[in-house]
């Protein structure tokens, strides 16, 4: 705002605010405040929920396989994302624009749809496998789907537009000439990049990291799917605790944790960009 | 197709006959001129203020194409002969819901579709009104179906379904050779839900079936967890049937009006039996403090009658409960009936007492044990 707007028109923004806001609050803070609350209320007040955290065997199994997953995921989307990041800044002209479309193109395309098609290439009667097995190549069916291999290509799939354009972005603000000064300064091409041109692009792999880490914590439809219902992810145990077992105090105590832990990595990803930045904000 | 974890029966049966329908086995016509009767569609009434309508009665089922099939075969024979109108809400009556509905006060549901275990697990946590057997008729049920809270209104099971041609001629009968991969080669899958599934390991492990109850979860799991390499777990009945269509598995735990159609589309080659399933029952119960009171009782014992049972035996796959339906169901359907008296003595009923105690506790341990 400023100083010199009159107070007619500061009183307009704020009610303009004020409608948006009541409505966060009044459809988003005061529910999540109740499933908060659920937390340490249900079935009896107090913190047993949050022990079960440190003693529920079935719990540290559910959450196991949640970070297992997500750091593997999130490996493979910043390494594939790194790649693509970097091609499609440096390829002429249209080459980069078109690589970067097809990212986009993935990232428009239903999550349901982009499981379907994976089963449909990759179960044992799919394409691949039928082709391997025609060509001679293999005899019996690659396990190749309804495991957690499965899962984790399914999610990095997705995920891979989720790394690779925050780290175009962080990219395209590296001086292009720094490279080549290093080169002529005397460092070889390796060199050169692991000394010059990673640490520069180091804050992008970190916020796209943690970015692709906490989008992962949520998947629920993709390990369904491709797990063969033998990977359950933390949202899935979520949904059975609020449907199923009607375990409400449990099911509300795991959802906060997991708020918890994404508003941690959060604070640790703003000691390195702004996170007003990532999130389009500015 | 809907992604649920865990979906439940009626929601599989609803997915069955929309798969069905588009095959014009029910006329698409037929199902949105119902809907356009109705003058609403399911969805809305999810929108519409929490309060039912003074002259209705709100019978809650898992929607879509349910609702072609339970209005003809009970709402509109019932709205016949009554003075409050019969409207189905076909948002689904979960647990979930109910709990919210009735601690909040603002019980909208007179009559929900779920099974006998659910209305013990909800009646013991004073979510459901009590059955009123003066309105009900208890002797058109069998005494295990008439529950305090819950009334037998369909019956399904959870059979063994086989490849009929993986065998080299030899036909699994039991459930210990499911779990037998030597003799009996090739993946399985079982249901994600323990519903019907630790019994299969109990009973090829030798236990009789009159022994059965209470499971040993232990025991069955361990059981399970031999096989787990090998065994994909279906979330979606229609899940179940992609698996055998795709030749993905050479055997599997699932419900009889998925082998059903399996077995018709693959012209046989996908087939099923009865030998040792577990027999499930379809339960009619009552949200406490619901809004058309003892109305609703009188609509549960409409739907006692054999007619409307046939009626949606045929178009769903769920058996009647009634016992002198049974002799009612056409000729050339009676081996697909699970409550026919021929098929229902060689199964086994799943026991909803111990389900209604143990299902919160060991479906987790269920679900540990599988991932």
């Amino acid at each position: 705002m400023t100083a010199d707007m009159d107070a007619g028109t500061r009183r307009v923004y704020l009610v303009l605010l004020l409608a948006p806001l009541v409505l966060l609050a009044g459809l988003y803070l005061f529910p999540l405040s109740r499933v908060l609350w659920l937390s340490v209320t249900v079935p009896t007040p107090g913190f047993g929920n949050f022990e079960r955290l440190l003693t529920s065997s079935a719990i540290h199994n559910v959450i196991w396989t949640t970070v297992r997953i997500c750091v593997l995921t999130t490996t493979l989307a910043l390494l594939i994302g790194y790649a693509i990041a970097y091609a499609a800044l440096h390829l002429r002209g249209w080459r980069g624009e078109l690589l970067l479309f097809f990212v986009l193109l993935s990232f428009w395309l239903s999550v349901l749809i982009r499981a379907f098609a994976w089963l449909t290439l990759l179960q044992s009667r799919g394409v691949i496998n039928t082709w391997l097995m025609g060509a001679g190549i293999i005899d019996a069916p690659l396990p190749l789907i309804r495991n957690e291999f499965g899962v984790v290509l399914g999610m990095v799939h997705y995920m891979i537009p989720y790394a690779a354009l925050p780290l175009y972005a962080n990219m395209k603000g590296i001086d292009p000439r720094l490279v080549p000064a290093a080169r002529g300064l005397g460092a070889g091409p390796v060199q050169a990049f692991l000394k010059v041109y990673l640490p520069m692009s180091l804050p992008g792999l970190i916020s796209a990291g943690i970015l692709t880490f906490i989008f992962s914590l949520g998947f629920y439809v993709t390990p369904a799917l491709l797990g063969g219902g033998k990977t359950i992810m933390i949202a899935e145990y979520i949904a059975a605790q609020i449907n199923d077992t009607l375990n409400w105090g449990l099911g509300s105590m795991l959802a906060t944790a997991l708020l918890l832990v994404i508003f941690a990595l959060l604070a640790v990803m703003s000691l390195f960009v702004d996170l007003r930045k990532v999130f389009g904000v500015k | 197709m809907d992604q649920k974890e865990l979906q439940s029966f009626q929601e599989d049966c609803l997915a069955l006959l929309r798969e069905k329908t588009e095959g014009q086995v029910v006329s698409r016509r037929a199902f949105l001129s119902t809907l356009a009767m109705l003058g609403v569609s399911p969805a809305l009434f999810r929108l519409t203020p929490a309060r039912a309508q003074a002259r209705e009665l709100v019978v809650v089922n898992f929607g879509g194409d349910a609702i072609t099939a339970m209005t003809k075969a009970w709402t509109d024979p019932f709205n016949k002969t009554s003075s409050l109108k019969a409207v189905i809400d076909g948002s689904g009556g979960t647990s979930a819901k109910m709990k919210a509905m009735v601690e909040s006060g603002k019980v909208t549901w007179d009559v929900v579709d779920r099974n006998l275990a659910a209305s013990l697990e909800l009646g013991r946590q004073n979510l459901l009104e009590k059955i009123d057997y003066s309105i009900v008729d208890k002797s058109k049920v069998r005494p295990e179906h008439a529950g305090e809270w819950g009334l037998g209104s369909y019956i399904y099971s959870n059979v063994l379904a086989y490849q009929a041609d993986a065998f080299g001629g030899r036909t699994p009968k039991t459930w210990a050779d499911f779990y037998n991969l030597k003799d009996f080669p090739g993946k399985r899958t079982m249901r994600k839900h323990f519903d019907g599934q630790l019994e299969t390991a109990l009973l090829a492990d030798g236990v009789s079936p009159d022994k059965l109850y209470p499971l040993d979860v232990k025991r069955a799991l361990d059981k399970i967890k031999s096989i787990k390499k090998d065994v994909i777990f279906w979330a979606t009945g229609a899940e179940s049937q992609q698996l055998f269509r795709d030749r993905e598995v050479t055997m599997g735990s699932v419900y009889n009006t998925r082998a059903m159609v399996a077995k018709a589309e693959s012209k046989g080659k996908v087939d099923y039996h009865f030998n040792q399933a577990s027999v499930w029952v379809g339960g009619w119960l009552t949200p406490r403090g619901n809004p058309a009171g003892k109305e609703a009782f009188k609509f549960m014992a409409s739907t006692q009658e054999p007619v409307g049972q046939v009626e949606l035996f045929k178009m769903l796959g769920n058996g009647p409960v009634n016992p002198t339906a049974a002799a009612m169901v056409p000729a050339e359907l009676k081996s697909m009936d699970p409550g026919s008296p021929e098929n229902y003595k060689i199964q086994i009923p799943a026991d909803p007492e111990w389900y209604a105690t143990n299902s919160a506790t060991v479906l987790n341990q269920y679900l540990e044990a599988i991932s």
